[in-house]
């Protein structure tokens, strides 16, 4: 019976987690400087012309197809970190990876480079983690998830730093822009940016179902999941791998966003009241996909006739959350 | 005795860099007769005095400050990753100039920067209180991780007010990441006091610091009042913060990478670490923004970008340095 009542629960959980996405992509949509009403938006979908076509098509739909495409890719990512180190704090915005990709796509386009945004994110975000791992090295002994999230903060720090310095020597105008990209940012985004974080996004879902099941063994911890025949390190390197990868494709369609790869994993699986790795990644991705559909919207109407870049408003609602993480410990007493 | 020397040699070299180095050469005798043979006609002579001697004062200012405060905080946290830029201090005074502004329509007279006090002292009691300080020593990593929050925080809110008023970026710049290129308009001589008074507090309460370290039971037993050090320690750090922020804007790092030397240097007396931080904190900064201009000179890296790339090595370096055991 109590089956029965949890898996109740957990539709009703998820039917809110679809819900609040599509209430958050409604108003996208609709709000903003011009108000279009959802009637508009329908009779733009079938018949192809009107305000509400001109604002799917140009306006707001390619902007906000890419914050739920960056959304879902960052939220899935966060969650990889924070199951593999069990931690909320671990996120590859918190530990330097998505500066570090951003701080690669910086350099490419500083020193004129031909490579295509996500492959320089890909780099970047892979030496990012593989410093913070060798840096975290300590005596021979495994690094500890502390020792791990506070050397990803210094990477973010060095990163951040360098990403500044090589935006000081661009054009003013070239500068101003990288200097909003480098805040993470959603404004007049296109068809192109939709495809590339879908397309790139799908697939390394695909790659990321299939280590679900290594996942979900980890997750019992090493000497169990290497009984039950889990290869443990070739599967932790494969997850972080993709994990990665995962995060360089948001970067390279918004920016470094902070915060929606922390946020969007234990607020989806709070929401959804799912425990398996699979739900909470899918759960994560919903969620984080809700989250940045926000933001973007509060950051371009907020001020009437300005649009702040994204990640100005994901910090605004992401500190908050860490504030309240950390105060949470505090209360429990978990010196 | 050595380390003295070297210490005098490094802020002579730093002070004579800052005065030397730019778009116009100047040799020594130049700054020589700027001061006591001043030529009103001679351009050199007028960038010296108008320029570059109010920018080696904001950075002594700034350095000062931030490297003084950021050993008065690591000796009362006990906490080797305490800095006012990383946990957040800064961004409040920053916050609340801007703020000020915002609400006052002034772009930036006196009145807004004396906002740098409240706005710091507010920032440091968040981040103690949420970083758990308050029960002796707080985790490093909590405490870090409160600064990044606080910090992430008031940076975008100050980032969504300067973008929402459509200031240049020079100001955004300035309020974000700290520079001395506009030294001589920002109010020194007023922050030059401030400064003094929190390093003077800072000066009479560091026995008593000292004391709380060996734990607070026993700092009792000794007469010391646990709470009334930490009210005076929060006010000197107030003081010495804001009054570098007003003059050179948030820059970070320097009060993580000055106190471990100071430490060093000064052999674990904190009057002593304090007077070396002072030097330290000023050389650093000066070093830091003669590095800014000539690295890609004609174009300038601000002050701030340039601490940051020395010091985000060292904090990892400083959190390698610590036991696993002695982050949580």
């Amino acid at each position: 019976m109590s089956g029965v009542g949890s898996g109740k629960r957990i539709a009703g959980g998820w039917m809110l987690l679809g819900g609040l996405l599509v209430a958050a992509v409604l108003v996208s949509l609709t709000v903003g400087q011009i108000m279009i009403t959802p009637a508009e938006l329908l009779r733009g979908l079938m018949t192809g012309s009107g305000p509400g076509s001109l604002t799917l098509r140009v306006l707001r739909g390619p902007s906000t197809l890419t914050a739920i495409g960056a959304g879902a890719v960052l939220g899935a990512s966060g969650t990889i970190f924070q199951i593999l180190l069990r931690n909320p704090l671990a996120a590859p915005d918190v530990m330097g990876f998505m500066s570090g990709a951003g701080c690669a796509v910086v350099a490419g386009v500083a020193f004129g480079l031909l490579i295509p945004l996500p492959i320089l994110a890909a780099i970047g975000g892979l030496v990012a983690a593989v410093l913070v791992a060798g840096l975290a090295f300590h005596r021979g002994s495994r690094q500890s998830p502390l020792t791990l999230i506070l050397v990803g903060i210094g990477i973010g720090f060095f990163a951040s730093a360098v990403s500044s310095f090589l935006v000081i020597r661009m054009p003013p105008q070239e500068a101003a822009d990288a200097q909003r990209w480098l805040t993470g940012s959603l404004t007049a985004r296109n068809w192109g940016h939709v495809l590339q974080v879908f397309g790139l996004g799908a697939l390394l879902f695909v790659v990321l179902a299939l280590q679900v099941r290594a996942m979900a063994l980890l997750e019992l911890g090493d000497e169990l999941a290497a009984g039950l025949g889990a290869r443990v390190e070739r599967a932790r390197y494969g997850l972080i791998c993709t994990g990665v990868l995962l995060a360089a494709v948001g970067v390279a369609v918004a920016g470094p966003v902070p915060f929606v790869a922390m946020m969007a994993g234990p607020l989806g699986m709070r929401i959804a009241g799912v425990k398996h790795p699979a739900s909470r990644l899918t759960a994560a991705a919903v969620a984080g996909a809700t989250i940045t559909v926000l933001a973007e919207v509060i950051s371009r109407s907020a001020i009437p006739g300005l649009q702040l870049p994204v990640g100005v408003m994901t910090g605004i609602m992401g500190a908050p959350y860490l504030l309240w993480l950390l105060w949470k410990e505090v209360e429990a007493g978990e010196v | 005795m050595k380390a003295a020397i070297g210490l005098a040699l490094l802020f002579f070299v730093a002070i004579a860099l800052t005065l030397v180095v730019g778009v116009r050469d100047a040799g020594i005798a130049d700054i020589w007769n700027a001061f006591f043979a001043f030529d009103a006609n001679d351009p050199t002579h007028a960038v010296i005095r108008s320029v570059r001697v109010p920018r080696l004062v904001a950075g002594l200012v700034a350095g000062a400050g931030l490297g003084m405060a950021g050993t008065v905080m690591q000796a009362v946290t006990r906490n080797p990753l305490a800095d006012p830029g990383l946990l957040g201090v800064n961004a409040g005074a920053a916050f609340a100039v801007v703020v000020g502004a915002l609400l006052t329509g002034y772009s930036d007279s006196g009145m807004m920067a004396a906002l740098a006090f409240p706005g710091a002292a507010i920032a440091s009691i968040a981040v103690f209180l949420v970083g758990g300080a308050r029960s002796g020593a707080g985790s490093p990593i909590r405490l870090t991780l409160a600064g990044v929050a606080i910090n992430a925080l008031l940076l975008s809110l100050v980032s969504a007010i300067i973008l929402s008023r459509n200031e240049t970026l020079e100001i955004f710049r300035f309020w974000v990441t700290g520079s001395l290129a506009q030294a001589n308009t920002r109010p020194i001589e007023a922050m030059f006091v401030a400064l003094v008074l929190g390093a003077a507090i800072a000066a009479v309460i560091a026995p008593r610091i000292e004391a709380l370290a060996l734990g607070s039971s026993l700092a009792r037993g000794l007469g010391t009042k646990p709470g009334a050090v930490q009210l005076s320690a929060l006010l000197a750090i107030m003081l010495m913060t804001g009054a570098a922020v007003a003059v050179a804007g948030p820059i970070a790092f320097v009060g993580l990478v000055v106190p471990p030397l100071a430490r060093r240097i000064g052999r674990h007396v904190l009057r002593r670490e304090l007077a070396v931080s002072a030097v330290l904190g000023g050389a650093m900064i000066l070093l830091a923004d003669t590095a800014g201009r000539l690295v890609v000179a004609p174009v300038e890296i601000r002050v701030g970008i340039m601490t940051a790339l020395v010091g985000a090595p060292v904090f990892i370096f400083v959190v390698r340095r610590m036991k696993p055991g002695a982050l949580t």
